[in-house]
């Protein structure tokens, strides 16, 4: 299930590592097959409405790109699907409560999924709609930070924007106290998906 | 921003600063150690390992500042964006201000940027017709209140929650329950959102620069950063160019130790790498130098080029926990303050907060970059006494020192002093009358703390050869042949005789031929702590050659054996042989609880156990614990060797505010750190206190004095002493 950072020691690296990791992060925790199954889950659960009640849902442009049959999946299931990727993206998710992003590398260390995300309308799915869905391969799941380090190695010098995101935004600025949900997302789930051997995606 | 007088007394006169920092500090201590502790196992490496790993990175960028500015500078501007490296404040105001008018923009949105703080951005912009808005949650409610952060992290932690509730409440015209914080801190998204998608600008600060891929690191938690730095079509990046590191991978070292030492967090909710701008943005990153370039060709100073910005210095730092940010530092507070703020604002700017420290050496153990404070602090101390033109209380201070450090004048004032004050003697305290106590200059320093008796005779003259009573005799002898000279610490000798004398006590009963060597007077501490270097060295070089010869040297005064330790090294690195000797003394040198512990003197279990059982407490000598790395072994001893219950003491190593200098000049300060110690002291119960050093003696028996507490504060030595064979008698026949 986790993957092996270019030989480090895998100190982290119980079975159960990252899902510890993103629990304690606040973060909601789900391993499921592949994507049909994603679309299933977000279909179900309180406040998901059904059919044409369904609450419109996000899907960050650059996943519509890789997997550009996720948009018809999702709008079979009963979804307005939103890719925000006109001139203004921002006013496109404004109102949309749920964004889905793919993930390129997940940390069991950290709980951390990152995400690349250099287009604004990447940017505006994972910034401004409340609850955050980051689906993630399994195999691409490293022990330590030093695995981001290499992925954002091997990208230097290029343009890009890339965020190790860990639980939903918070903040202790008034006496320390913690809130959860402050000016990003306050809900996020990290979905693991097991059935998609060699970081390949469904076609 | 305003003179430092002002601050300080702003921030005493508010009671919620110092009620609401102590809190803080004690919730973030207990997470961070947790958290720190979590890595150490994780990592399979110590904290010390860890952080000077992240030293040894940071080092190297000082070393070869050029080559990494050059690196990032052509990756950064392969990836399309605008590198401009600017030296003073003025040109970095100057280029902000151009570029928003380039684009035609009036209205900034900020992520967190203590750079821009530095540079008093927000001043000029709005000269300029720019208005910035901070958009970070602390940061903003300091914004609608006209006030600047007092914290590198926690920007808004002076800040109680019912006075935030009143300032949202005026300025946003809505109800706020001062017990809803969630409300307060929901709020921000709905009054800032239109801000970033209206903005023109966004403006960050940055946690590093990676080199080898020209990306800016930006964390936070709130998501606010990554809006201000993602969404506006230009985006301005203020870097300090101390910011750099080589590696992605050496960043996410830094990753690891930061969140861990700002906020208990392994790793913030956001750790952004930004390379270059998106699609239809233009980015411009500016590097500033403002004093760094300076700072690294000085090796006094050099080291704190290393700091992340944690604040975790000023977290454990206890006159921070009673004044605040406002007073203690400037634009950058905690200990970090009192060392950058010279380089970056100036040295009148640096003056002021420089007698707020209290030396305790807390921050240096908690930095996660492992720099240096306590000594970098009195280094700039130093500069401070040398470069000002002195005010009447610095005059005053050197001639003091001047006159401190003539032996045959202290020991006569001190004489004088005793034969004055006899009619005020009282049971350990000098009574001081009601008339004179009311005076200014003596109210604010004796109503809340007794001070001591002046006795008649110092300890060296009670301690004369054949003056002394045949000793007791235990039963182990583990100094039998052994010659020790007793170095008495100036303080005691004078105000706390019997505490030397108790320590001499139990050395010959442990078997030892105890020497009093008559030329000794001070090691030169309190004119080091009063940035009087010269002074300092003076009395470190005499009490050198005093102790030099016989077997071992043992001082009742932990203090004295820091600064042989620690900080003559420091004092006399210029001159080798001195160095070498002030060396060789301090690997013979012990106070006393490390002599019976882990020196000549070690004592068997039991060999103080004398039946009595009253529990005790004990207070850890600041500078013991943070300096000299001594953990619980006046505890440990007082179990094992005396059979005493000892009743643990929260914040058992948090100074007791006593500060050399800090009580004199800021005793409104060294009573706050005071009240805190005696407040901890309250929660054990116990009917004595323990502590091995005279100063924090003197300072606790005042204070405990003063409130009307039934506390006996006593030192180690006579603690022990009491429990020597025959000690019963001897009392009461004395
Ligand atoms: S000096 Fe050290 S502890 Fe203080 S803010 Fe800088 S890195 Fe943190």
């Amino acid at each position: 299930m986790v993957g092996d950072a270019g030989g480090q020691e895998a100190i982290i690296s119980t079975p159960d590592g990252f899902r510890i990791a993103v629990e304690a992060a606040s973060s909601r925790y789900l391993e499921v097959g592949d994507w049909d199954a994603v679309i299933a889950h977000l279909s179900g659960g309180a406040g998901a409405g059904d059919g044409p009640d369904r609450a419109p849902i996000a899907l960050a442009p650059s996943l519509a790109a890789a997997q550009p049959d996720l948009v018809d999946r999702f709008s079979e299931a009963g979804f307005t699907v939103v890719v925000p990727d006109g001139d203004d993206p921002a006013a496109q998710v404004a109102d949309v409560p749920v964004a889905v992003v793919r993930g390129e590398l997940a940390v069991a260390e950290t709980g951390s999924v990152l995400i690349a995300e250099h287009a604004l309308g990447d940017r505006v799915v994972t910034m401004l709609c409340r609850r955050l869905v980051q689906v993630v391969d399994a195999d691409t799941i490293v022990d330590r930070l030093e695995g981001a380090a290499d992925w954002l190695r091997e990208r230097r010098g290029k343009p890009g924007f890339a965020s190790l995101m860990t639980g939903p935004s918070r903040t202790a600025d008034i006496e320390r106290s913690l809130t959860i949900g402050v000016q990003g997302p306050d809900e996020v789930e990290v979905v693991v998906l097991t059935a998609t051997p060699g970081g390949v995606h469904e076609a | 921003m305003r003179p430092f007088d002002e601050r300080y007394h702003t921030a005493l006169e508010d009671p919620d600063v110092r009620t609401g920092l102590t809190a803080f500090q004690r919730g973030w201590r207990e997470s961070r150690d947790a958290a720190i502790a979590d890595l150490e196992a994780q990592e399979g490496r110590s904290f010390d390992e860890l952080r000077q790993e992240l030293a040894a990175i940071k080092d190297d960028v000082i070393a070869n500042w050029d080559r990494y500015l050059d690196e990032f500078t052509a990756n950064a501007e392969a990836a399309g964006a605008e590198v401009t490296r600017v030296a003073t404040p003025g040109e970095a105001n100057e280029l902000i201000t151009r570029i928003c008018r380039d684009a035609g923009v009036d209205l900034m949105v900020k992520g967190k940027s203590m750079v821009s703080e530095e540079i008093g951005l927000n001043h000029h912009l709005e000269a300029a017709g720019i208005t910035p808005v901070e958009t970070d949650l602390g940061e903003w409610i300091l914004q609608l209140a006209g006030e600047t952060p007092s914290h590198l992290v926690m920007p808004a932690i002076h800040k109680r929650k019912e006075r935030i509730a009143e300032l949202f409440e005026r300025v946003l015209e809505r109800e706020f329950p001062p017990d809803d914080i969630d409300r307060m801190v929901k709020v921000a998204r709905t009054e800032l959102r239109e801000r970033f998608l209206a903005s023109g600008v966004g403006l960050s600060g940055t946690n590093a620069l990676i080199a080898e891929g020209g990306s800016v690191m930006l964390v936070c938690n709130e998501g606010n950063n990554r809006m201000s730095v993602a969404l506006p079509p230009v985006h301005i990046v203020t870097a300090g160019i101390e910011k750099m590191v080589p590696t992605y991978a050496d960043a996410m070292k830094q990753v690891r130790l930061l969140g861990r030492s700002a906020t208990a967090q392994p790793i913030t909710v956001y750790t952004n790498f930004v390379t270059g701008p998106r699609p239809g943005q233009r980015q411009h990153i500016l590097l500033i130098d403002n004093g760094r370039s300076a700072m690294a060709e000085d090796p006094e100073v050099a080291a704190a080029l290393r700091c992340i910005r944690c604040g975790a210095c000023a977290n454990v730092c206890p006159p921070y926990g009673v004044v605040g940010g406002h007073a203690f530092g400037h634009v950058y507070t905690g200990a970090i303050g009192l060392v950058n703020t010279a380089s970056h604002h100036g040295i009148e700017a640096a003056a002021g907060p420089q007698s707020l420290c209290v030396s305790c050496g807390a921050c240096a153990t908690v930095c996660p970059t492992d720099i240096p404070l306590p000594t970098q602090i009195l280094e700039v101390r130093r500069k401070v006494v040398e470069a000002r033109a002195p005010a009447p209380c610095d005059r005053a201070t050197h001639l003091g020192i001047a006159a401190f450090g003539q032996r045959w004048l202290v020991d006569l004032g001190f004489r004088a002093a005793g034969i004055v004050t006899t009619p005020l003697r009282s049971d350990g305290v000098t009574k001081v009358p009601r008339w004179l106590a009311e005076r200014p200059g003596l109210r604010e320093r004796v109503g809340w703390r007794t001070p001591p008796a002046v006795p008649l005779r110092p300890a060296r003259d009670r301690l004369k050869r054949g003056k002394l009573d045949e000793p007791p005799r235990l039963a182990a002898q583990p100094l039998a042949g052994r010659t020790v000279q007793l170095f008495l610490q100036c303080l005691s000798d004078r105000l706390a005789p019997d505490i030397p004398k108790a320590a001499a006590e139990l050395l010959r009963a442990a078997g030892a031929d105890v020497r009093l060597p008559r030329e000794q007077h001070c090691c030169g501490l309190p004119a080091y702590d009063a940035g009087e270097q010269d002074a300092a060295r003076a009395m470190v070089r005499q009490t050198i050659a005093t102790l030099e010869g016989v077997d071992d040297v043992v001082t009742p005064a932990s203090s004295c054996l820091a600064m042989l330790k620690h900080d003559a090294p420091h004092l006399l690195r210029d001159d080798l042989d001195d160095l070498e000797r002030s060396q060789q003394l301090a690997g013979r040198t012990y106070d006393l609880i490390s002599y019976l512990t882990a020196g000549p003197g070690r004592l068997p279990a039991g060999a103080l156990d004398d039946g009595d059982a009253t529990p005790v407490t004990v207070h850890r000598f600041c500078q013991a614990s943070n300096t000299l790395e001594r953990q619980d072994a006046i505890e440990r001893f007082l179990r094992d060797v005396a059979g005493v219950e000892v009743v643990p003491l929260p914040e058992a190593e948090v100074c007791c505010g006593f500060g050399g200098s800090t009580s004199v000049r800021n005793p409104e300060l060294a009573a706050g750190v005071l009240d805190r110690k005696l407040g901890c002291l309250d929660q054990t119960a116990a009917p004595i206190l323990i502590t091995d050093n005279p100063g924090c003696i003197l300072h606790l028996r005042g204070g405990v004095h003063a409130t009307g507490r039934q506390v006996e504060v006593l030192h180690l030595a006579e603690y022990l002493a009491r429990r020597l064979p025959g000690a019963a008698v001897r009392q009461a026949t004395a």
